[in-house]
């Protein structure tokens, strides 16, 4: 939280350390009465400096706005509140909840089959307003105390028409389940298509097509080899 | 027990022997290789194979010499069956699947990237890590779950390997690639002492270095001859792959919340990618655990290895069955060892 400038002055209350994640350090503070996150991007001491401001910058920015576009939108995402680009840093809404991937294990197959619809329609809804996550895994998503679920993290999304983005992160979803939860994989997934089918109507058939070819892409992936040369193929 | 294994998916023709005692200790004995070098270009994989054909008999004989073993001795043959080269894999599949049935033996098939995983699990003593798998044919981050590992981040075009390969040619510095342990990628970068900006390919925790080497490669042309702008190309080309993979390496270690990381494949001898994954692990309390160059390349001790952890979960196969499988991904396997994770 120390930088040059000290702390974000906004952020009266003695903040207290959350979680270090794989890009920011995390912090809970009181901002005006309310329970806020404070998100600082932090150096990486194996990254070149020049590169790893560009990259603390960009992501930072990034994050903010589409954080502020889809709140206003009136998706589930914390309400960004103070944005300090020099300090890469974000404030925002504190969502009282806890992480899928903390949690999933010990869900049962009636409630995660509520949350992969919920979590469906808002990534249906994201991807309906051009927007594409770029991360989408369990760690990234908040089942909150009240039984909602809220998208975090927007560091790597983008606005984007094109499928492949929306596609990508269905696929990102599906190999997070596939390393955390190999055993509920079917009925999380089915239940978040669902969702995402009422989200996200329009596209809905382009987009699975698409992941169908993203899985296919690996290396030494047989079924490739088979769609290209159908019936002659075999070994 | 002796466990002798087979490796040949590529340009390596490897043997290795292993030992174990029947209850926890594992022993290597020996770890013999060869590797096709070629004059020009690439691995061109008939020649390759023809390599492997002429060098077999040697290395066998030198692997038992090592183990002070002789073929009647060995208990188990394990093979890598793939993923791979086809001529290449068909050289070590035929001398398995004879041994095996002439001595009358099991005969049991090994997934190439499982081996290396689990080579380098071994010698670090990690129960559960998160894998940066790197070499000249794969690139990818897994983690093991349910009795298979699960690949979290890959490539979608080519291998880091195989792209510093292809730069290192392109621009008339290779073959050879690697000049006393050393590739030529990390020797051009010593001529180099300033980054350039090239494409940063992360696309969600995939990976992507066409784009990359075409912007290099293009950029490196125009400079031919001006060893000092060819050093800074090398240089950025370098880091910048690198810092992709510890990228997304650092973020399946942040997802899975594992406390331990391990590079494995051929370029995990590399000193600048050990650095910076080191100082990644460290910064998350992980423990890093690397590789060392004869288990890091391809070779036949991590096969024989491997066979025999697939030997003690009753894993074999006939040799009339034991095709081999040019495509056969890490996440296809079923591993019983890895049940209870």
């Amino acid at each position: 939280m120390e930088s040059r400038r000290g702390r974000s002055s906004v952020v009266k209350e003695l903040l207290e350390f959350v979680e270090e994640g794989a890009e920011a350090v995390v912090f809970t503070g009181y901002m005006l009465g309310n329970k806020v996150i404070v998100k600082q991007r932090i150096r990486k001491p194996y990254r070149d400096q020049r590169f790893d401001e560009i990259f603390r910058y960009t992501r930072t920015k990034t994050e903010a706005k589409i954080l502020a576009e889809l709140f206003l939108k009136g998706l589930n995402v914390p309400a960004p509140l103070i944005v300090d680009i020099d300090k890469y840093l974000i404030v925002m809404e504190y969502i009282e909840g806890r992480k899928l991937v903390d949690i999933i294990n010990e869900t049962s197959e009636n409630k995660i089959a509520k949350i992969a619809t919920e979590l469906g329609v808002q990534v249906g809804k994201m991807h309906s307003q051009n927007i594409y996550h770029g991360d989408l895994t369990l760690g990234n998503i908040i089942l909150s105390v009240d039984g909602h679920v809220y998208l975090i993290d927007f560091g790597l999304a983008g606005y984007s028409r094109d499928i492949e983005e929306y596609a990508i992160d269905l696929h990102l979803l599906r190999r997070s389940l596939m390393a955390i939860v190999p055993e509920k994989f079917e009925v999380f997934f089915g239940n978040f298509l669902l969702g995402y089918r009422n989200g996200y109507p329009q596209k809905y058939q382009e987009v699975i097509n698409r992941l169908e070819e993203i899985k296919l892409r690996g290396r030494y992936v047989e079924e490739r080899l088979k769609k290209i040369r159908g019936e002659r193929y075999s070994e | 027990m002796y466990v002798l294994g087979i490796e040949s998916t590529s340009h390596t023709f490897g043997v290795g022997i292993v030992e174990y005692d029947g209850k926890d200790r594992v022993r290597i004995l020996s770890n013999v290789s060869d590797q096709y070098k070629p004059l020009s270009g690439g691995i061109h994989p008939r020649e390759a194979a023809i390599h492997h054909t002429r060098i077999a008999p040697l290395i066998l004989k030198k692997a038992l010499k090592e183990a002070s073993l002789s073929l009647r001795e060995i208990d188990v043959y394990a093979i890598a069956l793939g993923p791979g080269l086809g001529p290449c894999l068909r050289v070590g599949a035929s001398i398995a699947r004879f041994l095996a049935s002439y001595y009358k033996k099991p005969l049991i098939p090994v997934n190439h990237a499982v081996a290396h995983i689990e080579i380098g699990k071994f010698i670090n003593k990690f129960k559960d890590p998160v894998v940066l798998y790197v070499s000249g044919g794969n690139t990818l981050v897994a983690v093991q779950r349910k009795s298979r590992y699960r690949v979290l981040g890959e490539t979608l075009d080519i291998p880091l390997g195989n792209m510093f390969d292809t730069f290192t040619r392109e621009i008339g510095l290779a073959p050879p690639y690697v000049v006393d342990g050393k590739h030529k990628i990390d020797i051009c970068a010593e001529w180099g002492s300033e980054f350039i900006s090239l494409p940063y390919t992360v696309k969600g925790s995939d990976l992507s270095f066409s784009g990359l080497l075409t912007a290099a490669l293009n950029l490196a042309r125009k400079h031919i001859g001006n060893k000092e702008m060819i050093g800074n190309i090398c240089l950025s080309v370098r880091e910048i792959a690198f810092n992709m993979l510890v990228e997304v390496t650092e973020r399946a270690l942040v997802l899975t919340r594992k406390h331990e990381v391990l590079l494995v494949g051929g370029v995990a001898s590399n000193r600048c990618l050990r650095t910076k994954l080191e100082t990644m692990a460290k910064h998350h309390k992980s423990t890093y655990g690397g590789t060392p160059i004869e288990y890091a390349g391809d070779n036949g001790a991590m096969i024989a290895y491997t066979g025999l952890l697939a030997y003690i979960h009753g894993i074999a196969v006939k040799p009339e069955d034991a095709f081999i499988r040019q495509r056969w991904r890490v996440d296809e396997v079923d591993l019983p060892w890895l049940k209870n994770y």
